[in-house]
């Protein structure tokens, strides 16, 4: 089956449709300031996407793909002429996304990844069903698995094969929306716009009467110290209709979940955890639970309140465009905690925490905390106290008094625990994260002491894994007597060096 | 089983503690020797700049121009003896599972770099390396902060050497 493959011929559709769904609201934007007089540039800036579009569409055109014995070949490129051979078994994900126009004309956007990262992956766009299918039966079979054959339903060729781990209706997306919030994103953009039209002084000036320093926050501040001639009422305003914004924008945020997360089902099958999701644009995103580095449950404050909790994995392909596209941040965007459990044992088995014995850290680390936090804290008071009266001290203690209860509450939380298969660490007081990484995943292992650590006989461990963010420390504990960090340091790497390492 | 340890051309026997080739401080305090020169020019111009488009009092001037030699001696004085410093402290041990790189003068670490989990390696050389006869042997992991583990200051020989016996043992790959 070597012949060669073209995209579907409406890709060329798609991709101008791409190119002018990113025209939209700046040419919204341009139009609306035309009128107004100002930003005329920006208008005629917008035709600059043309030459871009016609660059899509010709690699929509010459884009060609063949399935040989054991690997894909993708040529694509219209003047430098690229050759890409992806190995069947070095491909780690296979999704599959189509909006509502992807839906119309019967056509899939097919990303493919692999665990090096941005370079070697291919996105197929568009392609149909049939060819989708192909693939993955080719790459399953080179694999060595099994694969569903297309139902020819409406929905997506992964057909309904498997054990459903988690599958949310509309109170569990209404949870999620609340609790994950992003709705603030809408908000910023809100204000930036009134910035950019410069709405916000009227807005401002309205509210808050005639105060000498400008900018609304500025504003704001000052009146609350009684500098500006403002009333109580127009401050209690002020307060209200922050509040009202942060309430709109975590409604914002539930809308969003519905859309986005609409039928959110994860279905475990043979090793594949396959997840499925949207309203408009339908997403299917596969991944081999071999490829699962790490594995993260997140607990904020709000999960809490809602008694649930959000799962993250980390696989090789890094933090990337890619998987931010196919949302697979979120293995579980929301799940109930009685759920957990059942749903952490079916995604890594080896994540078996029921019988881990969950280690303290050094009761000193407090003291090393509260310092931390109050350098902090200390450096932004005198610049208050600096710019406004001198009475704003007083906050200082208050600060004071927050960071040791914070302080004692993290150490109190952080916990390290190994099993046999797994290595994992809890940190956080107020928003909680729980970090596993299977023995199997290890990679460096560090152990490291600061002249401070040096002073009082502490040391730090450091795990390394493969995709995590690059500022991640999840997987780090600090503040561990140095004998207990040379043996954790010692048993960890004993562990990493006898198992061979399969991405 | 020892094997007696060379440090020209024969690597790394199992279970000892190596230092790095001792020409590495000479290296060093080269550079720290740059980054003096570099910090001192750029200190005296910042005074000259202050002298000149400044209001500044001659007792202020003479008090930042004080600061000048200080800056400079303290930078010479730093390049010379770190490097000797961190030469002592830094040592790697390679046995059957792992190697692990011990360093740092203030900031100590030890890093332990399964053996299994070497993807591949680079022996490199910068100019100033290659005419002290040294270079740097760096080991690619899977991993994200420790993805790229170097280690300065081998003889170019060992290096080589090194990086020939770690070279990953098996074919699977696994991705």
């Amino acid at each position: 089956m070597a012949s060669e493959r073209r995209l579907h011929p409406l890709s060329v559709l798609f991709e101008i449709g791409g190119s002018a769904k990113e025209l939209v609201i700046p040419g919204l934007v341009a139009l609306f300031a035309a009128r107004t007089g100002q930003m005329q540039w920006q208008f005629w800036a917008m035709f600059l996407i043309v030459p871009y579009a016609l660059i899509a569409i010709g690699r929509a055109l010459t884009f060609r793909y063949s399935l040989e014995g054991s690997e894909l070949v993708v040529r694509s490129g219209v003047v430098f002429r690229r050759e890409r051979h992806i190995p069947y078994d070095r491909i780690q994900n296979i999704d599959a996304v189509q909006n509502l126009a992807h839906r119309l004309l019967n056509v899939i956007e097919v990303r493919i990844e692999t665990g090096s990262g941005g370079e070697s992956d291919a996105s197929l766009s568009v392609v149909t069903r049939e060819a989708l299918q192909e693939i993955r039966e080719k790459v399953f079979s080179a694999r060595g698995q099994e694969v569903s054959s297309d139902t020819g339903a409406m929905a997506l060729p992964e057909a309904s094969r498997g054990r459903v781990l988690l599958a949310l209706g509309p109170r569990d997306l209404v949870v999620s929306g609340l609790v994950h919030g992003q709705g603030l994103v809408v908000i910023g953009a809100l204000f930036g716009l009134l910035w950019e039209f410069g709405l916000m002084e009227r807005v401002s000036s309205s509210l808050f009467g005639t105060v000498e320093e400008s900018g609304p926050i500025r504003q704001l501040a000052a009146a609350l110290i009684g500098r500006g001639n403002v009333s109580a009422v127009r401050i209690v305003a002020g307060v209200a209709g922050f509040l009202m914004l942060v309430l709109i924008a975590r409604l914002l945020a539930v809308l969003r979940a519905f859309v986005r997360l609409n039928g959110f089902t994860l279905t475990l099958d043979g090793d594949d955890l396959r997840s499925e999701f949207g309203l408009a644009t339908r997403v299917t995103a596969t991944v081999s639970r071999r490829r699962i580095q790490t594995l993260e449950v997140h607990e904020g404050p709000l999960h809490r309140l809602f008694r649930c909790a959000s799962i993250r994995i980390e696989t090789a392909g890094g933090i990337g465009l890619e998987q931010a596209q196919t949302q697979r941040e979120w293995l579980a965007p929301i799940v109930r905690r009685s759920d957990l459990d059942a749903l952490l044992r079916a995604v890594m088995p080896a994540a078996d925490l029921s019988d881990a014995e969950w280690q303290p850290v050094h009761p000193r680390g407090v003291r090393r905390m509260f310092v931390r936090y109050s350098i902090g804290s200390i450096a932004v008071s005198v610049v208050v106290v600096m710019l406004l009266e001198w009475w704003t001290l007083a906050v200082l203690g208050l600060l004071l008094a927050w960071n040791a209860v914070r302080a004692r509450k993290y150490i109190e939380h952080l916990r390290w625990a190994l099993t046999d298969s797994a290595y994992a660490v809890r940190t956080g007081w107020l928003r909680r994260r729980l970090t596993v990484v299977p023995l199997q995943k290890l990679q460096v292992i560090a152990v490291t002491r600061s002249p401070f650590d040096r002073r009082v006989g502490m040391a730090s461990v450091h795990v390394d894994s493969a995709g995590a963010a690059m500022m991640s420390d999840t997987l780090d504990v600090p503040f561990l007597a140095a004998s207990t960090a040379d043996g954790l340091g010692a048993r960890l790497t004993a562990h990493a060096a006898a198992s061979t390492y399969r991405w | 089983m020892p094997e007696p340890a060379a440090p020209e051309a024969n690597p790394a026997p199992t279970h000892e503690w190596h230092p790095l080739d001792p020409r590495v401080i000479q290296l060093d305090r080269i550079a720290g020797l740059i980054v003096t020169l570099v910090a001192s020019a750029a200190y005296a111009s910042l005074l000259l700049i202050l002298w000149v488009t400044t209001e500044l009092s001659a007792v202020a001037l003479l008090l930042i121009a004080a600061g000048w030699p200080v800056i400079t001696i303290g930078f010479a004085a730093l390049s010379w003896k770190y490097p000797a410093l961190d030469y002592a402290r830094t040592a790697y041990r390679i046995d059957e599972d792992v190697i692990e790189i011990r360093k740092g003068v203030w900031w100590r670490s030890s890093v332990h770099v399964p053996r299994s989990r070497v993807q591949h390696l680079d022996v490199s050389q910068g100019p100033v390396e290659r005419r002290f006869g040294l270079a740097t042997l760096s080991m690619y992991t899977a991993g994200t902060h420790y993805g790229h583990v170097p280690l300065r200051g081998l003889a170019h020989p060992v290096a080589l050497a090194l990086r020939d016996r770690l070279l990953p043992r098996t074919s699977i790959d696994g991705v």
